[in-house]
């Protein structure tokens, strides 16, 4: 009994993984290259949405813009893979339009690809840590952290929109022409071995996050988040712990920006758009808030529901999302893994007529006599015929 | 020697109302104190001026001699004052075991990602969930417990903090007879290493603790002493009954 189980236990700990890379093996060779792109795409998305569920299913830290720190990502390696492919002395090509001669110093940077490895994730997390403190400290909380996320989220979309000889407004730069190892970023190899990245780290941020949650320090952010001046009375600092986290999902949301823009091609302001920002909420509450996996599917299946919605009926894609989080907000507070886990498919199997066997005593669903008993019982019912 | 607790002269006012007026108290290192007061009378407002969440606008409040006026919560918290709150405030979503974790570990959040808890952390844990009789529900999530359980997981996450200064407002609020004495036994055994106020309406119960009480009317001291001499004070049955000139109590 005891060996079963704990065999039983470790299947249940190994499948997950064996699953993710099987999947990462099949898929590259079974989808065509686009879907294979879209998948990675949304993938990425997973990154800046296990950001949002760390800050907002934990911290209870409701942020409408995160859209700032996924751009942010974006820029780096955007205006790193405008550089790396030029001759000598060349600029990238739209400064010639607004007549700048010489490359803008904070530009000179990025032409190292470690420095923009580097700086991909620790930019926007350090304008999170900076943002995050100042809010945090003033003990500006609930819905005035929500509107003022999205106001520095418009500051800094407006920004980006308006300088043109800075970083080409709002064209922003594309990514899919230029060249990383000598190889076409928007080849289909490099695609594919994008997509493997992206499957990596996403993996990584996740093991981070559930690292972050799972001991003692996950239970003071739920703690902050359920009773916040409890935790100052018992000596917490929570203004430490907020920044913390809201720093983390900043360097997030810059990692996923950043595998965003060399798969999509090109980083725009559009990424600081306030409804792409709302989005990356919907897609944790719909998957989950306070699951850290929830937050991957629900970017995963909401982003790919979208686009093939949007293929074949382009209207009706945003009348299904509204529709998608009128019914989580509803009907599945815990999203689909909540759901999930509180034996959602049983209650729904329940009220479709088709109830699962009783499981208070598992082992006599399994015991053959047991069970030759029950069947000849069901059949010939003792008393059941006059 | 000197006072483990002052205050001196602390007003606090709201828009011009008076919470606190001119309020004098002194507590010597291992006393219990009881404090009533009708409603509205600023017991409270004392506890939120003690612990930081509300300024005085006049007057000290001294800590060990130490002033704590401007000194945020949860710096207050770690010189040793722990407060219990009126109503039974654990963190629900989270287990019984893992509240007192909590409550024992160190505040700051490196050491909770990269430190372990010791084992004499854990050890006081186990005991603690032991004095209040809450083991067999370790594991259970703290928001499914009795109300009276809850009360007593809040009681044992202070204890966990060890402070010097214990703050109990209305610890037996909806116990049963029972568990009312236990509180009362606790509390008078915690009395000596630490010293405690209690904010309580109930009478039987403050008698039972058998300690010097403090009597606040309009956020102010109306009298201190035991409480057989503060029961027959008129002052006190005035502001606890209501007098007007038609009915004067019975002399």
């Amino acid at each position: 009994m005891l060996s079963s189980s704990s065999s039983g236990g470790s299947l249940r700990r190994w499948a997950p993984w064996v699953l993710i890379v099987a999947a990462s093996i099949i898929l590259p060779a079974v989808l065509p290259p686009f879907r294979l792109n879209l998948l990675g795409r949304f993938l990425s998305l997973g990154i800046v949405a296990l950001g949002v569920d760390l800050i907002w299913g934990y911290t209870g830290l409701l942020s409408l813009g995160q859209g700032i720190f996924f751009a942010l990502g974006g820029y780096a390696i955007g205006m790193h893979l405008s550089l790396n492919s030029l001759e000598p002395g060349q600029l990238p090509e739209f400064f010639g339009l607004y007549g700048v001669k010489e490359l803008p110093a904070f530009w000179q940077p990025f032409a190292s690809p470690l420095f923009t490895l580097v700086a991909l994730w620790t930019i926007p997390a350090l304008v999170a840590g900076v943002l995050g403190y100042l809010v945090f400290r003033n003990r500006i909380k609930g819905v005035y952290f929500s509107i003022l996320t999205q106001a520095a989220l418009l500051v800094f979309f407006n920004f980006f929109n308006g300088q043109q000889r800075l970083i080409n407004g709002t064209n922003g730069l594309k990514t899919d022409t230029a060249r990383l190892f000598g190889e076409l970023v928007g080849s289909d190899a490099m695609q594919r071995n994008l997509f493997w990245l992206t499957v990596l780290l996403v993996v990584a941020a996740w093991l981070l996050c559930r690292w972050l949650t799972r001991g003692r320090f996950g239970d003071a952010l739920v703690a902050i988040r359920d009773d916040e001046p409890r935790m100052r009375f018992t000596g917490y600092n929570p203004t430490a712990y907020k920044t913390l986290v809201f720093t983390v999902a900043g360097a997030l949301a810059g990692i996923s920006g950043a595998l965003y823009t060399v798969q999509s091609g090109i980083v725009s302001p559009q990424y600081m758009a306030v409804p792409f920002s709302i989005e990356m909420v919907i897609w944790v509450a719909v998957g989950g808030r306070g699951t850290l996996i929830g937050a991957v599917l629900g970017a995963v299946l909401i982003n790919y529901a979208r686009s093939l919605i949007s293929e074949q009926l382009p209207e009706t894609w945003l009348f299904v999302q509204g529709a998608l989080f009128l019914l989580v907000v509803t009907g599945l507070p815990d999203g689909l893994v909540g759901w999930w886990r509180q034996g959602g498919l049983q209650h729904l199997l329940a009220m479709l007529g088709r109830a699962p066997r009783a499981s208070t005593y598992p082992g006599l669903d399994l015991d053959p006599s047991v069970q030759a008993e029950k069947s000849s019982f069901l059949s010939h019912p003792p008393g059941g015929e006059p | 020697m000197t006072a483990l607790l002052e205050l001196r002269g602390v007003t606090v006012s709201f828009d011009g109302f008076r919470a606190l007026n001119d309020l004098n108290l002194s507590l010597q290192p291992g006393d219990l104190r009881a404090v009533i007061g009708p409603n509205g009378a600023g017991k409270t407002t004392f506890l939120d001026v003690i612990t930081g969440k509300v300024r005085p606008s006049e007057g000290q409040v001294l800590f060990r001699g130490r002033s704590l006026v401007g000194i945020s919560e949860h710096r207050i918290a770690r010189l040793g004052i722990g407060r219990k709150f009126q109503t039974p405030r654990v963190y629900e979503n989270l287990t019984v075991r893992r509240n007192l974790e909590l409550a024992v570990s160190r505040r700051s959040p490196f050491a909770l990602l990269f430190g372990r808890l010791d084992g004499s952390a854990q050890d006081r844990v186990q005991h603690l969930l032991r004095v209040v009789g809450l083991d067999p529900q370790a594991q259970q999530l703290a928001g499914g417990l009795a109300h009276g359980q809850k009360q007593w997981l809040e009681i044992a996450m202070l204890l966990a903090q060890d402070p010097d200064l214990l703050l109990v407002d209305e610890p037996v609020a909806g116990l049963s007879d029972e568990e009312t004495d236990r509180t009362g036994q606790l509390l008078r055994s915690l009395a000596g290493d630490h010293t405690v106020i209690v904010i309580e309406h109930d009478m039987e119960f403050i008698r039972n603790l058998d300690s010097p009480v403090t009597v606040l009317h309009e956020g102010h001291v109306l009298c201190e002493g035991a409480m057989d001499t503060v029961q027959k004070d008129p002052r006190v049955i005035e502001v606890y009954l209501g007098v007007d000139d038609d009915h004067q109590p019975q002399p």
